[in-house]
């Protein structure tokens, strides 16, 4: 398949996802839903921190802005993963399309990834919404000084770093939608199982060092780690001590999760073929 | 030939009879597959862990971990009743069945309180099974002192929250794609609101009408109850302003969800929305 025929799919799958998630509603009401919920988790988060301020520990302002950046960059792992996880099941069960997408010209690779990308521009605004918000209520109404300043951000390690972490997190929904193709009922449990995990092991809320030893091996081969630390790395609030390593590691783990996701996909798509699978229809 | 009236026992039993057959479809249909049951409870698990981690980088008290893992637990009822409670017409209506509720010789709320019933148990047996994987991986402290105490401020928690989730299903009724994205709405929101993942919305760093606002969702009044029998091993005295509004939240919200049942269900007959597929 040529490139300009699979951007032109892509772009096309990206508009039907568009339409799908946001045209039940007017601008303004997508908008408030689509930011209330990671403000919510930023929100749980700093007030833990603020409460433990508050028993005499003293505030970790250092701590806190980390914790910001990290949550609120998190919400692209909560938003893909979850988002990508129902695909399959909505386009097969619910609206019954994706035996008739898989045998169009476009194949099913350009339709996942558009439909992924609509989840990356709803969880771009959300991300740049809740550290607006951060710096208000945080700096501006709590006038707790938290040292965040998104005018000194540097951007040349932040966009290649979000678009390594997209794409891998991209390749990771790539991987449950094929595992949806061949499994019944999953779809709930495997997007949001991911981003638990990702949750836990990401060093998200707490440094990765803080984990037992015995699972800090898994956080080290997680794209997200890297991903995270770097973001991190972009706002002056890096603790591994290299940008640059952490964004080298961050390409060698995306491209690692992208040759697995493919080889993943493949074999799915050969079962689901040849046991028929891309009809079936599941209800609860 | 006439029809014979069915007498009010004949309809108690009925419905009685509707709300067993759909309690009994709602407890076959959530634990049909272990691989479910293991990821709903493990899956919570993952999440508490990571904040009783965070807990511990703070060098707060393991009590604190106790809190979330209460939390963690009761979040699997909120969980439960937007998504199996609240969304249930909406999944019926794209099913197919909601019509057949609908021509059913029995009341709508024999039918939410079947599903509410089902919902519970279910939800208690993954409740339960967080709680013990909870402190068996954490190692945190509880301390009950009160075990029908305890019992009580649980049980008027539960009823309470299923009564909020019979008002929403009610409302719910006619939603389409909006049911999604109001259950993702009301989720993280409410985790926050209720001190889910935070020891108590009831303490000084708070604002005051933050607490307030909070008071008015049932899971934080019971959340914050529960916390205190089980955690700070307390009793009636310091519990039963939360059990007396519990038991207020219970009586305005079960008629609140009769009415609004009635009225969304005339209104979808009137507009011609209640077998509407795929909106």
């Amino acid at each position: 398949m040529a490139v300009a025929d699979f951007i032109k799919s892509a772009r096309e799958s990206f508009w039907v996802g568009w339409k799908v998630e946001s045209n039940w509603a007017d601008p303004v009401l997508f908008a408030t839903y689509r930011i209330v919920q990671p403000l919510a988790s930023l929100l749980i988060v700093a007030f833990i921190v603020i409460i433990g301020a508050s028993t005499g520990a003293g505030l970790q302002r250092d701590y806190l802005a980390r914790l910001i950046v990290s949550t609120a960059f998190f919400v692209y792992v909560a938003q893909i993963t979850t988002n990508m996880g129902w695909l399959v099941h909505t386009d097969r069960s619910r609206y019954e399309v994706l035996k008739n997408i898989y045998i169009s010209p476009g194949t099913l690779h350009p339709y996942i990834i558009g439909r992924g990308l609509v989840s990356v521009v709803n969880a771009t605004i959300s991300v740049i919404v809740t550290l607006l918000f951060s710096i208000a209520v945080f700096n501006g109404i709590l006038n707790l000084g938290i040292p965040i300043n998104l005018l000194s951000v540097n951007l040349l390690l932040l966009v290649p770093t979000v678009l390594l972490g997209v794409s891998g997190l991209i390749a990771v929904g790539y991987m449950l939608s094929a595992i949806n193709i061949v499994s019944n009922r999953l779809e709930f449990i495997l997007g949001e199982s991911l981003a638990g995990i990702f949750f836990l092991l990401g060093g998200v809320i707490f440094p990765v060092t803080a984990l037992p030893s015995q699972v800090q091996p898994l956080s080290a081969i997680l794209p997200i780690t890297y991903f995270l630390d770097a973001v991190r790395d972009s706002f002056g609030l890096g603790t591994t001590g290299s940008a640059l390593l952490d964004l080298g590691y961050l390409f060698v783990t995306t491209i690692g999760i992208g040759i697995f996701a493919y080889a993943v996909y493949r074999k799915a798509e050969l079962r689901a073929k040849r046991l028929g699978l891309f009809d079936r229809k599941s209800e609860y | 030939m006439t029809l014979v009236s069915p007498t009010l026992r004949d309809e108690i039993t009925a419905n009685m009879r509707a709300a067993k057959a759909r309690m009994w479809v709602r407890i076959k249909g959530g634990n049909r597959e272990l691989t479910h049951y293991i990821a709903e409870v493990v899956l919570p698990v993952l999440t508490i862990g990571a904040y009783v981690i965070l807990y511990k980088t703070l060098g707060l008290p393991s009590s604190l971990g106790a809190a979330v893992i209460i939390g963690g637990a009761m979040i699997a009822f909120w969980t439960n009743i937007l998504w199996n409670m609240s969304a249930q017409w909406f999944w019926e209506k794209e099913m197919g069945n909601l019509e057949m509720y609908m021509v059913a010789p029995v009341s709508r709320m024999s039918v939410l309180l079947g599903m509410a019933m089902g919902g519970a148990i279910n939800t208690s047996l993954r409740a339960t099974g967080i709680i013990l994987l909870g402190v068996f991986v954490f190692q945190v402290p509880f301390q009950v002192h009160d075990l029908l105490v305890a019992g009580l401020v649980f049980l008027l928690t539960v009823i309470s929250l299923y009564g909020l989730g019979m008002v929403f299903a009610s409302l719910y009724m006619l939603y389409g794609r909006e049911a999604w994205h109001t259950n993702m709405l009301l989720q993280e929101p409410v985790f926050f609101l209720s001190g889910s993942y935070f020891p108590t919305i009831y303490v000084s760093v708070i604002p005051v009408w933050l607490q307030v606002t909070a008071t008015l969702i049932p899971m934080t009044v019971g959340l914050d109850a529960i916390r205190r029998v089980t955690i700070q091993g307390q009793g009636l005295m310091a519990v039963w302003p939360h059990i007396l509004a519990l038991i207020v939240f219970i009586a305005i919200l079960i008629p609140v969800a009769r009415m609004a049942l009635n009225y969304m269900e005339n209104l979808g007959k009137r507009e011609g929305r209640l077998t509407l597929r795929w909106q």
